[in-house]
């Protein structure tokens, strides 16, 4: 007797082909797929997971499986092969990113100006909680923080988990050799950062510690070339930026000599010559990293301070020398002048300023009449004189006078100091009037 | 070797001491050799069954893991025997020894070469079987030594399978006993020479003796190996019938409580025991150590040349009963295992009756082989042996082969039936054979 249950689905019927009478050859197939099997573990090695049969094992440690490109481990930090600098910024944006928070950096600073470059000055993460996330490396926006393949990092020494800058750093071509398609794809990128970030890293900072030695370095800040102690004068005066140009150097010089020219003119009322150096006031001793140069300006100051104290003291007309009263406003304020032009160098600037400030003196002489004061210019004594004698940086006359600020150009600057002279010669009229 | 024994200290020793230190060599030489194949075999059985799994098996201890085995021996040794406090403590003590035990007579009267027969009785079929029956009483004393109710479970299955599976083991070499007329296994070698399928009757003729003459060319003797290595299958409990210890079935089965030396006995007793019945099955089936070569070698009467062809013979002996064993291992690397009823019902419902079929068709052949018309059979008197033959061969064959198809069709799952009742014939019924 059957029982017949309703069907309420249909039912598919499935033919696999099977023999009506099954008198083992089902058995007998089942043995001849094991023994291909069996054949092919002895001459075949499974190359990809597409393959069905084959020896499957990879005996580690002797053989290993090739991790695919993406494959992350532990962070590592990456520098350029042929320079050594590193591409860390110190930007701070892993660290910021990190769930278990094992990054911790500190940025690199330049020595001498003490301000942030983009460099890191030590780098540390901590491998034993690093969860290999990847997303510090996803976030970096310099492509400096990449995940490395390396996982056989166990060790019975628990303190190498937490690995420096030293540790971390490798070369680009390292990274490049097991993760090519994804180096390939952001390495123009990451070179253009590289290279805008190691214009601003002086010296060897940024420097890879195994490449430290081995490259050229970026040129030394000149100031090594002029020593601390001449490049501040006994002036309060910003001390003489180690990024700053030649050119720039030469004209901040030429200014300082005007106003020390002045303010000895106002003390001995004899122009100097293109002093860049010291003052009447106390002297900074000839440094000893002072090239030629420098020391024959000094001198030449010196010569003539000596010579317009004994000028004084001999009562004599204020000197010849007064086209080289070095102003420091080099276009004279009635004709507009010709700006100096920004390929000039550094003692032509010097040179033609002079010039300039010479004509000035004579305009000024020819329109202030018989004033004993030639160099009209710099007279200002009574301003002068009184505050800090030539100030340089900042001239400021009785009234206040917005100090010059640092980031006016050559050209602002020089009309501004010649308005501020024609300003002081109109005063000294004034008074030479009143009195 | 008695006669060795003899040579060397015949002159001042009585006789029976002879022969008593002669035994003892013999039995010492067989008890040494039988776990040192015991760690081959485990080692075989690893490294072929994982490359059936597409994997190496054990390579580091030793060479291509050859030295294995005895790190795991070592293991075993230093385990802790730990025996449950409410056991039977003699029962469960001797359980392994009384298990492992006959396993070791066998081994006594194999012929492992030519000549090389440590025990000549003349009745050493009797004698095996008689003997691996006593195995069973091991395991049921394991059983029901180790006071746990799963253990004593999967004692009573392995024993159920142990006596239903020896009644076709039986009945196969019953059917090569009456092939050969004697139960002396020693002889059944010698009998399987010539050519395959003609055997030794046209040596007459001047055909060499190949000595492939075995009984597993002709239809009688390939349904009897097919016959007795199923059971051997079963006996031995190796996959797909190896329900007493399967791992995840029952636990251990038996040999649950078990742990040391005494589970070491165990596992040795098991891989002895399929090594002794893959080489009676190679004996009475395959030629033993008969192959070419041999009864060339030793019928040319040199001394060198017959102990050159007796050391062949125990190679083609081994190289039989590893080949055998082999497939245990390809057996066990490619079939899922049978469920207890399953087991049951083929045994019963097709190997019994199969055997009895090629018990009557081997009475046809030698029937056809040997008679005449004394018997009746007027129609044989004038027939050469080799016409014999082939007459016996191709009537034994039909007769087999029928028997075969209609044992399936016998055994084949009813049509027609859906639901509840199919379910009821699935769990009660057949072995699982597809539908007519």
């Amino acid at each position: 007797m059957t029982a017949e249950t309703p069907r309420t689905s249909n039912v598919f019927v499935v033919d696999r082909g099977e023999p009506k009478l099954r008198g083992g050859q089902g058995l007998l197939a089942g043995l001849g797929v094991v023994i291909r099997h069996f054949g092919k573990a002895f001459t075949k090695k499974i190359e990809s997971p597409a393959e069905s049969s084959g020896l499957f094992t990879v005996q580690y440690p002797e053989e290993r499986l090739a991790m695919p490109e993406a494959y992350r481990n532990f962070p590592i930090l990456l520098y350029d092969d042929q320079t050594g600098h590193e591409l860390c910024t110190s930007c701070f944006q892993c660290e910021r990113i990190c769930p278990p928070q094992v990054i911790h950096m500190t940025q690199a600073s330049d020595p001498t100006t003490g301000k942030p470059v983009p460099a890191v000055a030590e780098f540390i993460i901590e491998y034993d909680a690093c969860m290999s996330c990847g997303l510090c490396a996803e976030v970096c926006p310099f492509d400096a923080i990449k995940m490395d393949h390396e996982f056989e990092l166990s060790n019975a020494d628990h303190s190498t988990m937490t690995v420096n800058k030293a540790g971390l750093d490798r070369p680009i071509s390292y990274y490049e050799s097991i993760a090519p398609t994804m180096w390939a794809e952001v390495r123009d990128g990451a070179m253009k950062k590289l290279q805008g970030n190691m214009k601003r890293r002086s010296g060897d900072i940024g420097i890879a510690p195994p490449m430290k030695g081995k490259v050229q370095t970026s040129a030394p800040a000149p100031a090594a070339a002029k020593p601390a102690a001449p490049a501040a004068p006994a002036k309060p005066v910003a001390a003489v930026g180690a990024n700053m140009s030649d050119e720039k150097k030469a004209r901040l010089e030429a200014i300082r000599a005007a106003k020390a020219a002045q303010a000895a003119q106002s003390g001995g009322a004899t122009p100097e010559v293109a002093a860049p150096e010291a003052s009447a006031k106390p002297v900074a001793a000839v440094g000893a990293n002072m090239s030629d140069e420098k020391k024959a300006r000094l001198e030449a100051i010196r010569a003539a301070k000596a010579a317009a104290k004994a000028a004084q003291e001999g009562g004599t007309a204020p000197e010849a020398p007064a086209p080289e009263a070095a102003a420091p406003a080099p276009e004279a304020p009635a004709k507009p002048m010709a700006a100096i032009g920004s390929n000039m160098s550094g003692e032509k600037k010097a040179r033609l300023e002079a010039i300039r400030a010479a004509k000035a003196a004579a305009k000024a002489a020819q329109e202030g009449g018989a004033a004993p004061e030639a160099p009209a210019p710099e007279a200002a004594a009574p301003e002068t004189a009184a505050p800090e004698a030539a100030a340089p940086a900042p001239e400021a006359p009785a009234k206040p006078v917005a100090a010059i600020g640092s980031n006016m150009s050559e050209e602002k600057r020089a009309r501004l100091e010649a308005i501020r002279a024609a300003k002081a010669a109109a005063k000294r009229e004034a008074s030479n009037d009143e009195s | 070797m008695v006669e060795i024994v003899r040579y060397l200290l015949g002159g001042w020793l009585a006789d029976w001491l002879i022969y008593l230190i002669a035994y003892i060599i013999v039995t010492t030489i067989l008890l040494i050799v039988a776990p040192l194949t015991m760690m081959m075999q485990v080692w075989f059985e690893r490294r072929a069954v994982a490359r059936m799994q597409d994997r190496l098996g054990p390579n580091r201890v030793g060479p291509a893991g050859l030295l294995q085995s005895i790190a795991d021996g070592v293991k075993m040794f230093t385990k802790e025997d730990i025996v449950p406090r409410a056991a039977d403590r003699w029962v469960h003590l001797l359980a392994p020894v009384i298990a492992v035990a006959p396993v070791m007579f066998m081994l006594a009267v194999i012929p492992w070469g030519r000549g090389v027969v440590p025990a000549t009785i003349n009745v050493s079929v009797l004698f095996v079987v008689a003997v691996s029956s006593v195995s069973a009483v091991g395991l049921m004393m394991a059983g029901w030594g180790s006071n746990n109710k799963f253990a004593l479970l999967g004692a009573m299955r392995a024993v159920a399978q142990m006596v239903s599976y020896e009644i076709p083991a039986v009945m196969a070499l019953v059917g090569v006993v009456l092939l050969t007329g004697t139960m002396s296994m020693a002889v059944y070698p010698e009998l399987q020479s010539g050519i395959p399928i003609m055997g030794d009757t046209l040596s007459k003729y001047g055909v060499p003796d190949l000595g492939l003459g075995w009984f597993i060319f002709t239809p009688v003797g390939f349904v009897g190996f097919i016959l007795f290595y199923i059971a051997v299958l079963a006996e031995g409990e190796r996959t797909p019938f190896d329900i007493p210890e399967a791992d995840s079935e029952i636990v251990a089965g038996y040999m649950t409580e078990y742990s040391g030396m005494k589970f070491a006995v165990f596992y040795l007793g098991q891989f002895v025991l399929n090594y002794a019945l893959s080489m009676i099955a190679a004996i009475a089936f395959l030629g033993g150590w008969q192959g070419p070569g041999v009864g060339l070698l030793v019928a040319t009467g040199e001394p060198f040349l017959v102990f050159l062809g007796s050391a062949l013979s125990v190679l083609y002996l081994m190289i039989k009963a590893w080949f055998l064993f082999f497939v245990m291992i390809w057996l066990r690397g490619a079939f899922p295992r049978l469920r207890v009823d399953q087991l049951m019902g083929f045994a019963w419902k097709f190997l019994l009756p199969m055997a009895l079929v090629n018990i009557f068709s081997i009475a046809i052949w030698v029937s056809i082989l040997n008679w005449g018309s004394a018997q009746g059979l007027w129609f044989l008197d004038d027939l050469e042996l080799w016409m014999r033959q082939l007459i016996a061969f191709v009537v034994t064959a039909l007769i087999n082969g029928l028997a075969y198809y209609g044992l399936l069709q016998l055994n084949a799952r009813p049509k027609g039936l859906t639901g509840a009742d199919l379910a009821e014939e699935q769990a009660f019924g057949t072995i699982g054979l597809p539908q007519r």
